[in-house]
């Protein structure tokens, strides 16, 4: 797997006053692919976003861009294309404008302003919306304008802050899928800050998953998905039920009689938390089961659409459980069910 | 190197406005020298003699004058503004607007003197509303309304509405429609509304528009000259009678020192209780 | 039910008493207005109002005041009414010119310093007239530099500042640094930035400020009276002058036309400036 590191971010800190906002970040992210900033509020993403483009100076480490050191230049000067949470449209200015603002900056004016400008608008697929007032425009339009402004002027990086979370739902879906399109079209290495994980499992080649100023993993979204690297990102991704599971001996722990082992070296009597995701557990109806299986009991249930979402009390336990509609069939609140699971499907991590 | 303004910008950027605003503190400057002169005409020497031969009851009386029809015209400067500040900022047709405004900023523009022969024409002993109302047998003998202190509240009250009215615009600008339809969904009669939602959301700007009519009315002196006749003494027709035909002018200063230190405080005061209001959550 | 601040319909007592003070609030600015445009049209000089038999006399001689020399009067009305025009304009350049970066410098900077600034910058509205003039005055003597219309412009620019920089704030208080930032990502210098993107934001703010500069300065009386000279003297003093002997209706003409003027005024900086951002 060859690797172009694009953008190196060289061990970045950041204090705001006596705040940790981001602490000792080293990431590599490789030439065109798209990379997701992921995690709750404060974690610390915008604040490395803003690093990037230049309107933060981290207080240790460094930025370098090919190599280049580019942690002492001036955003005007980096040259990435950004688009910003508010979408910043100029509002004084038509779309064209607004598009044509970078180019106007590099010099590019006349005919090859508008032909290039005319360009940008048959690839956002609003190509007759040049004159008019941002104001008139409806909210998907502007989020493209906005994107196709950011790119106009060919930039070596394409920043994105929460760019979606204005939109409503059906626009926000359809608006991931063209994002991901448009980049995959242009090529352009891109770093986008989300705290929606859906989007980031929709849009990301590399996912970053951050948590008060720390990269708790970094990997494909899949990979992030299946074997989480802490509890955290098993949690804040998906679905997961997170059990104590008390002491590990013998690299083993017990799971509602069934034993789980993980690779990862802990000492004996280390204590451990379970994470196993809500679609890896499988219910059937208790009476159909063998003894061997821990016996629950329905306390939720509902019909998603897609799936059926089921709520079930087990030891004590309430566990989020998924299952396709056909599962479901003969189930209902109050159902005694068996519960079983695939133990390879189980992730340990030590108790914090 | 974030955008954010350096020290450096920060001061380039203010300078050209500290420059023009240079001479005007000169002259603050001056005046305060001028009020602690040891002669009455011309600046030598320090004495605080101006300020203590100030302290007549005549000018006590002038002070506290001052302050309250300055405070009064204030509220009712106030009370009709915020109405004319919902009607500027409801009304749908441009032509309205336009015209709304040129009327507000009438006061502005009208000579003072020809405004006060307007409201001698209307008000005077001789004037419109009295020569009606004697027509109409309602009274025998004409209503005093100028040449009085409610001539001088009529004149200053009209000329601090416009300070008044644009202020508070800009805040009801920034009231969305929504506050008023919960507060209302809630169970909330327009009054109560406008009590409990709207005053509230209003009241740093209120209070901001009335600290800058208060000191506008406090330091006024051609009103109470064309409207007050010679009975309403406010501390600007003080100050100019020290000057003209004294020749006191170190009195004159002081005098003014103390209507600007009088007036400072009102206006802190006031800052200070739009702090208190504010961040008082209710419970 | 229309819920709003004045309710179109259904308001009850509310709508009533707040239409109620908006008419006083109306009749207040308005009443000696019409009462004196309606004098200037009376035929007789002085009398009682309403004016008996209506004319176009005082029109006449105010064009006559425009367009023949009078011998007796030191400042003809033409050179008063340029020289007012002429520190309107300079006034109304200069406040502005001070007051955008000023503002700026205060809405994006530390706001402590910015209550004080703010303060400082309203102090001309707190001072008496009277004082500050003599003031003025006194400073103009002792310099013993003829410095022809500054003697005006300057105590003008300090009365405005504080009416010009607070709607030059209010205008910056609606722009987002992001959209600052934008400009910058785009490789707009942080002035350039400025000058792009957050001045022509600006602009209705900024217009609210000339025209109070405009009227303010144009209007001004009692600084301008102690500070003008035998040539440099603006249209207030002027008719302040002619008053003094006697108020003939031929002074209430003149107001009305002062009152067009200052529309027409009003009306043309809304036009070149405002654009879509207009007042009106």
């Amino acid at each position: 797997m060859s690797s172009d590191t694009h953008l190196h971010i060289e061990n970045i800190s950041k204090k705001f006053n006596t705040v940790d906002a981001l602490r000792d970040v080293d990431l590599r992210i490789e030439r065109g692919s798209f990379v997701c900033l992921l995690g709750p509020s404060g974690c610390g993403k915008t604040t490395l976003l803003r690093i990037i483009a230049g309107f933060e100076t981290a207080t240790k480490g460094r930025l370098i861009l090919d190599g280049q050191d580019i942690s002492q230049q001036p955003p005007h000067k980096r040259g990435f294309g950004m688009v910003f949470q508010s979408l910043a449209l100029f509002p004084h200015m038509s779309v064209a404008r607004n598009i044509g603002y970078g180019l106007k900056l590099r010099g590019v004016k006349g005919a090859a302003q508008r032909d290039r400008i005319e360009e940008l608008l048959e690839v956002i697929q609003l190509p007759h919306i040049a004159d008019r007032p941002v104001s008139a425009l409806s909210g998907g339009q502007r989020q493209r304008v906005a994107i196709a402004r950011a790119l106009a002027i060919q930039p070596p990086l394409f920043l994105l802050d929460e760019p979606l979370s204005a939109l409503d739902a059906k626009l926000r879906d359809n608006m991931q899928i063209e994002l991901r399109q448009l980049q995959q079209k242009f090529g352009v290495t891109t770093v986008l800050v989300t705290h929606d994980q859906h989007e980031a499992m929709m849009l990301a080649d590399e996912l970053v998953v951050l948590k008060d100023g720390a990269v708790r993993q970094s990997a494909a979204p899949s990979q992030v998905y299946n074997q989480p690297a802490d509890s955290f990102v098993a949690d804040f991704l998906g679905a997961a039920n997170l059990i104590d599971v008390g002491a590990i001996k013998g690299g083993t722990v017990d799971l509602f009689g069934t034993a789980v082992s993980t690779p990862a070296p802990h000492m004996d009597g280390d204590l451990m938390l379970a994470a196993v995701r809500a679609e890896h557990l499988v219910l059937a109806p208790a009476a159909a089961a063998g003894t061997a299986a821990p016996i629950g009991a329905v306390s939720f249930m509902r019909d998603l659409g897609p799936a059926t979402e089921f709520v079930v009390t087990i030891q004590g336990k309430d566990l989020r459980v998924r299952r396709s509609n056909a599962d479901a069939q003969g189930l209902d609140v109050g159902s005694q069910v068996a519960l079983t699971f695939d133990p390879a499907q189980v992730s340990l991590f030590k108790a914090a | 190197m974030s955008i954010q303004l350096t020290r450096s910008k920060a001061l380039a950027f203010s300078l050209p406005a500290l420059i023009a605003i240079l001479p005007f503190l000169g002259a603050c400057f001056f005046i305060f020298r001028f009020s602690i002169s040891g002669e009455p005409s011309r600046i030598e020497g320090f004495s605080i003699q101006p300020y203590l031969d100030l302290m007549t009851p005549y000018f006590g009386r002038s002070v506290w004058l001052t302050l309250r029809l300055a405070f009064i015209a204030t509220l009712l400067a106030m009370v009709m503004a915020v109405p004319l500040a919902f009607l500027l900022t409801n009304l749908r047709s441009r032509f309205a607007r336009r015209s709304l405004t040129i009327v507000i900023l009438l006061p502005l523009i009208l000579n003072l003197l020809v405004q006060a022969y307007g409201w001698i024409l209307l008000l005077g002993p001789s004037g419109v509303l009295n020569s009606t109302l004697r027509s109409l047998g309602i009274i025998e003998r004409p209503i005093f309304l100028l040449f009085n202190e409610t001539g001088v509240l009529l004149g200053l009250v009209q000329t601090s509405l416009p300070l008044a009215v644009f202020p508070i615009v800009s805040s009801v600008r920034g009231i969305s429609r929504e506050h008023l339809e919960a507060a209302s969904s809630l169970g909330a009669s327009h009054w109560r509304t406008f009590f409990d939602v709207t005053v509230p959301l209003l009241r740093p700007g209120l209070f901001g528009a009335a600290s800058i009519v208060f000191a506008f009315n406090a330091s006024a002196f051609a009103i109470p000259l064309l409207l007050g006749g010679r009975r309403v003494q406010m501390m600007g027709i003080a100050i100019r009678d020290m000057i003209s035909p004294l020749f006191n002018w170190s009195g004159a200063a002081a005098a003014g020192m103390i209507l600007i230190f009088v007036t400072l405080i009102v206006l802190l005061f006031s800052a200070w209780l739009a702090r208190m209001t504010s961040e008082k959550v209710e419970h | 039910m229309r819920v709003d601040l004045l309710p179109s319909e259904g308001g009850g007592t509310y709508r009533f008493v707040i239409i109620l003070l908006a008419i006083c609030g109306i009749l207040i600015s308005s009443l000696p207005v019409i009462v004196v445009t309606i004098m200037s049209f009376s035929a007789a000089d002085n009398t009682g109002f309403p004016p008996e038999a209506l004319s176009l006399r005082w029109y006449g001689e105010v064009i006559a005041m425009f367009t023949t020399e009078d011998a007796n009067s030191a400042q003809s009305v033409v050179d008063s009414t340029l020289t007012s025009l002429l520190v309107a304009i300079v006034v109304m350049v200069i406040s502005t010119g001070v007051c955008i970066p000023l503002a700026y410098a205060l809405a994006r900077g530390d706001t402590r310093i910015r209550g004080g600034m703010e303060l400082l910058f309203t102090l001309p509205l707190v001072f008496p007239l009277v004082i500050l003039g003599i003031a003025f005055l006194l400073i103009a003597e002792s310099l013993r530099l003829d410095i022809g219309i500054w003697r005006i412009v300057i105590p003008h620019v300090a009365l405005v500042l504080p009416f010009v920089l607070r709607n030059c704030l209010s205008a910056m208080s609606g722009i987002s640094i992001e959209v600052e930032e934008a400009a910058v990502s785009l490789g707009a210098s942080p002035l350039r930035a400025i000058w792009d993107v957050v001045i022509p934001m600006m602009k209705a703010g900024i217009l609210a400020g000339l025209i109070f500069a405009l009227i303010i300065s144009f209007n001004e009386f009692t600084i301008t009276f102690f500070m003008y000279t035998v040539d440099v003297s603006t249209l207030p003093i002027w008719m302040y002058s002619r008053t003094v002997s006697s108020l003939d209706p031929s002074t209430l003409a003149l107001s009305v036309f002062i009152i067009v003027a200052d529309v027409v005024l009003i009306v043309l900086v809304d036009k070149l400036i405002a654009g879509r951002a207009s007042l009106f």
